[in-house]
């Protein structure tokens, strides 16, 4: 049995991990692609919330918020004047993943090229520890588990109680008989585009005082996420969050043990899974 | 008088004349940069034709590096840790490679579409993870050297391929990418080439039709594997340094881009355009004193080549658009306005 640090770090990486990986569950059932700059959003909004809080001092559950929504705004405007336009039908689906991998050299450089290589800190947003006993755990820690529950709480009650959710799950199902019913697809995939961003940002704002911040701390979450979302299943919410915990856990737990496998045993999970059972854990059957 | 049709003749003579100034080039220049560069883009061209062609089966690889890299590995430990003669390892690094790659697609193509996608992305990422923890083959990151080819005497000339003397090499990629594109452009225009597209274009027609799906991915994709082995295994003795990092997930997200640019309506003429053009304009970019711009340069030409040409063609398909408005020729096709008429 591995230490309790290791279990939480593990809680942790999996808090992060699922909610990236909602936003491209979101994504995925509404666009049907896959938005490889995800982890660009992410490190975007590390950077939003770095400067706020040092440049404008402004408290950090607030810069949370602002680099959700500017992030969030950005997503949208990929969504409108990439996406949508690559998604048409007469492209492949190929163009869009090609698009999308561009982007991430594009985000990158504007990055590196605005605020420097230089690994950045956040250390002292929520200093202190929380002593449990045998072992204690940061509060920034604890604030990364509780921002997660939050955020699956409220996905859950918008997505199942809300207007707004009853036609993201509609369009999801089917889309034109979705778009049939007055529901305009087109919108509903800028909102989900928008929603997906705005959770991979706070995500990695909300990560940026654990770890460095620099221009290349998304890709690693991106892959993860994507992976949870693979093991999970694509389009399952459910799965998501099976996916990340599973991914989360081993990880930390197999580097604890052995450091160079965990991310050889994560690959060969992933391709286990996948050539036994392709539509992941909680996916529908591929027609 | 035999009927001589110019409308056909002249982009040929013209293709014919830029083949000769490539093979003549080094009369004009033997700057090490200029004729690097191109031989980089040679080598980028073959894994690209590969790709492109598995492409062809609607399929589409995320882990076209990991061939490269394990071109280059079978062949720099045949040669330092086996003491193989250079040529008979060259050959034998892409038969290993394609006989990995025959194994991995009877494996994994029976899941098509993006679940092929993604486990070929994690098994890039596991030959990339091998190669670097597996120090008692691969020397980890330290990497190999691979020894330089030896001398070929020829007719009387010394084909000599030492360090610092790149036309021998600028040579062996002009052969290398010429047999690759005799190949490519021969399955492209036979029988099989044409079995390729109908699976890519309507799956369960194809299907109907009585072709073996399996059969004709796994051909695909061993083809494919074979000849990217041979441009990695080229790459590796070119730069005399094999590390891990240099075939990994990033550069198989760089050959996907180079032939979505280049275009993926011709095997040959897309990737030879896609790679150059690319290759070129990022390392010219990274020259210049502004720090990171290549990134951001790259990431919006590549953007900008999918938005504006139409229809999601690459950049070889301006090529006969060219020619047409030259000989005032009606376009070929018009693009039908009824295919905007996406689901509001």
């Amino acid at each position: 049995m591995p230490p309790a640090e290791i279990l939480i770090d593990g809680l942790v990486q999996s808090c992060i991990y699922i909610t990236m990986a909602f936003g491209m569950v979101l994504v995925f059932s509404i666009l049907g692609i896959l938005n490889w700059t995800h982890g660009q959003f992410y490190m975007l909004g590390a950077f939003v919330v770095y400067y706020s809080i040092t440049a404008a001092g402004i408290p950090f559950p607030l810069s949370l918020l602002i680099s959700g929504i500017i992030i969030g705004a950005l997503g949208m405007l990929v969504e409108r004047f990439v996406i949508e336009r690559l998604n048409a039908p007469g492209y492949g689906m190929m163009y869009v993943s090609v698009a999308t991998l561009a982007l991430i050299f594009f985000f990158e450089g504007a990055a590196g090229m605005a605020f420097g290589l230089m690994d950045k800190g956040l250390a002292t947003v929520l200093p202190g520890v929380l002593n449990l006993g045998s072992f204690s755990v940061s509060y920034q820690k604890i604030a990364v588990i509780i921002f997660t529950l939050v955020v699956m709480i409220i996905m859950y009650v918008v997505l199942n109680r809300t207007k707004v959710g009853l036609a993201i799950r509609a369009a999801a199902q089917e889309s034109v008989a979705a778009s049939l019913y007055g529901i305009s697809v087109k919108r509903v995939s800028l909102l989900v585009m928008g929603i997906g961003c705005a959770l991979a940002a706070m995500a990695g704002a909300i990560m940026a005082p654990v770890y460095t911040i620099n221009p290349f701390m998304g890709r690693i979450p991106m892959i993860f996420s994507l992976l949870a979302i693979i093991i999970g299943g694509l389009g399952s919410l459910t799965g998501a969050i099976v996916g990340g915990i599973i991914l989360g856990f081993l990880n930390s737990v197999i580097a604890y043990y052995v450091s160079y496998l965990s991310e050889f045993v994560l690959f060969m999970l992933v391709i286990i899974i996948l050539l036994v059972r392709p539509q992941g854990l909680f996916g529908a059957p591929i027609k | 008088m035999p009927y001589f049709d110019y409308k056909t003749w002249i982009p040929r003579i013209v293709i014919g004349v830029l083949i000769a100034i490539f093979v003549i080039l080094p009369v004009f220049t033997t700057s090490v940069i200029t004729l690097s560069i191109f031989i980089s883009s040679g080598i980028w061209t073959i894994a690209v034709m590969g790709f492109t062609l598995v492409l062809r089966t609607g399929q589409f690889s995320m882990g076209q590096a990991a061939f490269m890299a394990l071109g280059a590995y079978a062949s720099a430990i045949l040669t330092v840790n086996l003491g193989m003669p250079f040529w008979p390892s060259f050959l034998l690094s892409g038969i290993i490679s394609g006989i990995i790659a025959l194994i991995i697609g009877l494996i994994v193509l029976r899941v098509g579409g993006i679940y092929f996608s993604i486990i070929t992305l994690a098994f890039g990422e596991l030959v990339r993870i091998f190669a670097q923890e597996a120090e008692g083959i691969t020397r980890g990151v330290r990497g190999i050297i691979p020894p330089t080819p030896p001398t070929i005497s020829l007719l009387g000339f010394d084909i000599n391929f030492a360090a610092g003397n790149p036309v021998p090499y600028y040579y062996f990629m002009i052969i290398l990418v010429a047999i690759t594109a005799i190949i490519f452009w021969r399955i492209e225009h036979s029988r099989i080439g044409g079995t390729f597209a109908s699976l890519a274009l309507n799956q369960t027609l194809a299907e109907h039709q009585g072709i073996h799906l399996m059969k004709y991915r796994v051909i695909a994709f061993t083809i494919a594997g074979v000849f990217t082995g041979f441009a990695g295994a080229f790459y590796a003795n070119f730069l005399s340094i094999i590390t891990p990092f240099m075939f990994g997930l990033w550069q198989s997200i760089q050959i996907m881009m180079m032939s979505v640019v280049g275009g993926i309506s011709s095997i040959v003429g897309g990737a030879l355009i896609g790679a150059t053009i690319l290759y070129t304009l990022g390392i010219y970019l990274s020259r210049l004193p502004i720090y990171n711009i290549q990134y951001v340069v790259f990431g919006t030409v590549v953007v900008l080549v999918l938005l504006f040409l139409p229809k999601g063609t690459g950049l070889v398909d301006l090529w006969g658009k060219f020619w047409r408005k030259v000989f005032r020729e009606p376009d070929e096709y018009e693009i039908p306005e009824e295919s905007e008429m996406a689901v509001e």
